[in-house]
């Protein structure tokens, strides 16, 4: 009841609420313009949030984030633009719902079942995170490396596409993690003789260069072109909404839920989670052929599924330290240079500020409803922002985030060459999300193992010699034979296509 | 732009030998056969494993070396690209001369004129004011030093 009280103390306070007011204000605007990624709108939040306390910093991501993913869905409904990869699923159906006259019902839907969604992920990520971290103390260095290493393995198992080139992009995130002085013996690796690459890549120009710099590459092109016709001023956003939730309130729930534990398995999103979550709908859906021609019941499953999953990547980012997504990953990042690392010990240290994060959830969630309901008002507005002003903002805005990290020139040039990176992996069907996990997850594998090999003294067969060590190798293992058995059935695939 | 499995999966594999190269003078812990080259090696050794396989499934497949599959037309991508790369390039070498106000607000009206095509005025107009904003809240507000390069004698 204590950490209850002492967490209450700490959301509650005017520059917190503040902080997720203007994160939201601010993540609703990155989702609302097509192309603009929530993930985009975290890399461009971060150098904000490095100059401030833990708390306020994960409150102004969490907050941006949900509102990013909510915020995507306008566009969809009113341009048949996804304005973010997670809203990619139902745009036709949200598109065609306005076509029917009920653009209102659809956006209004997309707003409170993001709310129920998200809140069942909160729910759930309070209830586990705790219980899972209590069986989790007991790790030694030898479970944190084959956990660590079962998360890089799920990030490029789910995060679809081409195992192979899953791999690469891991293995150059891991090779990217090196730079610099090794944390175990203090020799220098892969610098080139550069002094500024001594204490090795710092992340936040990386994060800035794959997800903002990469992405303003893509569609600074396209600027000039005309922004396509919009449907129609959107009148009464909740007419109809409680009706039909009433009706589809099954749905709701198994988005919710569903998008909580695929939010969880690292490398998984929220793009992910509505796909899967709308598909299924279509499954256990009695009327399945009403899907794809302006049906609320996909759409109502994958917006629920989609803000939930936001909430399930903090389980094993808060619990394990292991990021679900990369966003969480980013967190993380922040967290570490604020001296705080997360893994079971936060529940036990930290347990006020744990608590405080769960808050900062429900309040962002809740925070919804209102500022969801002025976006759609507002859309018109919005999404009238000709590219060609946005994105010279957010390129000199990239440039000067870079630098604010370490006050350092030359974080920029760290950030056009990951932004040339991301840009040539994005292009040729590379992830980049497992990437940027082995840029985080790199430091935690090696000083493990090499924690692990000093105590054994050398002898390898100790890294199964305690029960959940082999538990989690074999599973690792098993995950790496799925891996190397699709990237096969991949490449068969490619082979007999470029031949038929 | 599309490149075949071949470029990549070759570049991949040169990437792998470079990193075993550059760990081969790492030393080992003492008294231990690892230390701070073992994850490099082991990184490099399946990064030229899996470059392998890519050059291999390029060879295969019978698409072309290199493929434009977007909208936009290829010389107004590369235009674009150029400009960005130009712009980013200007920002890192002329900040510390000229300072950030400057530098800033004279790329931003560049950049809105040639995306945008507004007029000048409203060009360096937009640019000025946002110039100021985010030196507000990065300089000001967040002690982010800014470098105020010829500016620095007029205001102080």
């Amino acid at each position: 009841m204590d950490s209850f009280i002492a967490a209450t103390s700490l959301v509650f306070t005017w520059d917190v609420m503040f902080i997720i007011l203007a994160a939201s204000v601010f993540g609703l605007f990155m989702g609302a313009i097509p192309g603009l990624t929530a993930t985009m709108a975290t890399a461009l939040l971060v150098p904000v949030t490095f100059f401030m306390e833990p708390l306020p910093a994960i409150a102004a991501i969490v907050s941006a984030t949900a509102m990013a993913i909510v915020a995507g869905d306008i566009p969809g409904a009113l341009l048949r633009i996804p304005g973010t990869p997670a809203s990619a699923v139902y745009t036709d159906e949200a598109y065609l719902m306005g076509k029917q006259g009920k653009v209102g019902v659809a956006l209004g839907l997309n707003v409170v079942c993001s709310m129920f969604g998200g809140l069942i992920g909160v729910l759930c990520l309070a209830s586990f995170a705790p219980l899972i971290a209590n069986f989790a103390i007991q790790f030694t260095s030898d479970e944190y490396f084959w956990l660590a290493l079962l998360g890089l393995s799920c990030a490029i198992l789910v995060s679809g596409g081409d195992p192979l080139k899953g791999a690469i992009s891991m293995l150059v995130g891991l090779a990217i993690s090196m730079v610099g002085m090794d944390s175990v013996s203090g020799q220098v690796r892969f610098t080139l003789g550069s002094y500024d690459l001594l204490a090795g890549i710092s992340i936040l120009p990386v994060l800035i260069g794959l997800f903002a710099i990469s992405e303003l590459i893509r569609r600074m092109p396209e600027s000039k072109n005309p922004t396509p016709p919009m449907q129609t001023d959107v009148k009464s956003p909740f007419a109809g909404v409680g009706s039909l939730l009433w009706k589809y309130k099954f749905g709701v729930a198994r988005g919710g839920v569903l998008g909580t534990l695929i939010g969880a398995l690292p490398g998984a999103g929220a793009d992910i989670a509505s796909w899967i979550s709308y598909a299924i709908a279509r499954k256990f859906s009695r009327t399945p052929e009403k899907f794809g021609t302006g049906h609320p019941e996909g759409l109502i499953s994958a917006s629920s599924a989609n803000n939930a999953s936001l909430s399930g990547a903090y389980i094993p980012a808060l619990v394990f330290g292991i990021p679900g997504d990369t966003v969480t990953a980013i967190i993380i990042g922040v967290l570490m240079t604020k001296g705080i690392t997360p893994g079971p010990d936060v529940f036990v240290n930290e347990g006020p500020l744990v608590n405080a994060i769960f808050m900062v959830f429900v309040v962002a969630n809740l925070l919804l409803l209102p500022l969801g309901f002025m976006a759609i008002k507002g859309a018109r507005h919005i999404l009238s922002i000709p590219s060609g002003v946005l994105f010279p903002l957010i390129l000199v805005f990239c440039m000067v985030g870079s630098f604010a990290a370490n006050n350092s020139m030359f974080d920029i040039w760290i950030m056009l060459a990951f932004g040339l990176l991301g840009f040539v992996m994005a292009e040729n069907d590379f992830p980049i999300g497992p990437l940027i996990l082995a840029v985080i997850l790199g430091p935690i594998i090696e000083s493990n193992f090499m924690r692990s090999i000093i105590k054994s003294n050398g002898d390898l067969s100790s890294f199964v010699d305690r029960p959940i060590a082999t538990v989690l190798a074999v599973a690792a293992v098993l995950i790496w034979g799925m891996i190397v058995v699709n990237g096969i059935a991949a490449g068969r695939r490619k082979t007999n296509l470029s031949f038929s | 732009m599309r490149t075949n499995d071949k470029v990549t999966g070759a570049v991949t594999l040169i990437f792998g030998i470079l990193v075993i190269a550059n760990s081969r003078g790492l030393a080992n812990l003492p008294h231990q056969a690892y230390g701070a080259g073992t994850f490099p090696a082991v990184i490099g050794g399946l990064l030229m494993a899996f470059g392998g396989l890519l050059v291999l499934r390029g060879l295969r497949s019978n698409t072309r070396w290199m493929v434009w599959a977007n909208a936009v037309p290829i010389k107004q991508f590369y235009l674009t690209l150029l400009g960005i790369v130009a712009v980013i390039v200007a920002y890192i070498v002329l900040t510390p001369i000229l300072g950030f106000p400057v530098v800033a607000s004279t790329l931003l009206s560049v950049l809105l004129y040639c995306l945008y095509r507004p007029s000048w005025l409203i060009a360096v107009s937009i640019a000025v004011i946002s110039t100021a904003v985010i030196w507000g809240v990065f300089g000001r507000l967040l002690q982010v030093p800014l470098e105020l390069g010829i500016l620095e004698k007029v205001i102080y």
